[in-house]
């Protein structure tokens, strides 16, 4: 596989904030790196031609989630930290190094990207195929993507938005609020 | 709570009030194509949704937490959560009252043709309600914060 010039930027770039954002001492640039985090992998969701994917990390991931790291960030006491920074313990290290040794060990068994046919699993499958063959004749909607969503796969859509909506209840619960806001 | 107790939290400053006024509309505006245009492009009501509360968001950063607060009504706020929930559910379980399975949109075909692109609109707009109120109920939450219960429960009883 190889990779575009771009690609390997965004790679190394999405790299870099993943550790920075884990050894950063200061709590607000630890955050700052991890919504550059979200940033990078989102272009690289579209990149990997899954708009709707990368739509929603760059709207949750970057936005959302920044955001609500922020105003918690601001409720909370920030401690004078002296050095840039984090001690990095060798356990975390070595355990964290196992996990991703175990994860890169994966890779080499996915198809590779764009592969077409039986050397791709995920475009050659029945269901994948059924989806892509029918989708706009039961469902009336050209995005694939959204028919699988609302339609195929809609009680699973409907649990998705039932625990959106518990989590605003479990937030007033927990805050001891009675409305929103 | 006065705003001056949060200190640091709000900071008045004209360019962020200019520029959130320029860009809001536009963001809402977009909010809107994503949810409606899901069906067609890339998007639907789970991101369109949170660029809608993103609005309410940047309003909050420019024109202060409590400014927001005041101006927005937390029964809107709260019907569009619970109401699309309710929205998703009335319409999954009318097809089996129609006597097919949950979420069969084409039994509704029958009383509006093309119903199921209808339906499927229907039901990202209540996902993009139920998103956009929880996010903004999580944001006003959290800018409250634990104390703000517990130390004033009589104010807001």
């Amino acid at each position: 596989m190889t990779l575009s010039l771009i690609e390997g930027v965004l790679l190394v770039f999405v790299l870099c904030c993943a550790i920075g954002a884990a050894v950063l001492r200061d709590v607000l640039a630890s955050l700052m790196a991890f919504a550059a985090y979200s940033l990078g992998i989102s272009i690289i969701w579209v990149m990997l031609e899954a708009p709707d994917v990368g739509l929603t990390e760059a709207a949750v991931g970057a936005g959302i989630m920044t955001i609500l790291f922020i105003l918690a960030l601001a409720n909370t006491v920030r401690p004078q930290e002296n050095g840039l920074f984090e001690s990095i313990s060798v356990p975390t290290v070595v355990l964290v190094g196992a996990f991703v040794v175990v994860m890169i060990a994966t890779v080499p068994s996915l198809p590779a990207v764009g592969a077409d046919g039986a050397a791709n699993p995920v475009v050659s499958g029945e269901v994948t195929q059924y989806y892509i063959d029918n989708a706009y004749a039961d469902t009336e909607v050209k995005n694939g993507v959204t028919a699988v969503l609302a339609a195929y796969r809609g009680f699973d859509t409907l649990g998705e938005a039932v625990v959106v909506f518990s989590a605003g209840v479990a937030a007033l619960t927990v805050l001891r609020q009675e409305v929103f806001a | 709570m006065s705003s001056d107790e949060r200190t640091g939290l709000y900071v008045e400053s004209t360019i962020i009030m200019t520029t959130v006024r320029v860009v809001s509309p536009f963001v809402l505006t977009f909010a809107l194509f994503v949810m409606f245009h899901g069906a067609n492009s890339p998007g639907g009501g789970f991101q369109g949704g949170v660029i809608a509360g993103s609005v309410v968001m940047m309003l909050a950063f420019a024109y202060g937490i409590d400014a927001a607060r005041d101006w927005l009504d937390v029964r809107v706020v709260a019907a569009l959560a619970s109401g699309g929930v309710l929205t998703f559910a009335a319409i999954g379980l009318g097809t089996m009252l129609l006597g097919g399975n949950f979420l069969e949109y084409h039994l509704y075909e029958q009383f509006i043709s093309h119903v199921v692109a209808y339906a499927i609109e229907l039901v990202e707009l209540a996902i993009g309600g139920i998103v956009a109120s929880v996010a903004i109920g999580l944001f006003f939450l959290l800018a409250a914060g634990f104390g703000h219960a517990v130390d004033s429960p009589e104010d807001e009883s």
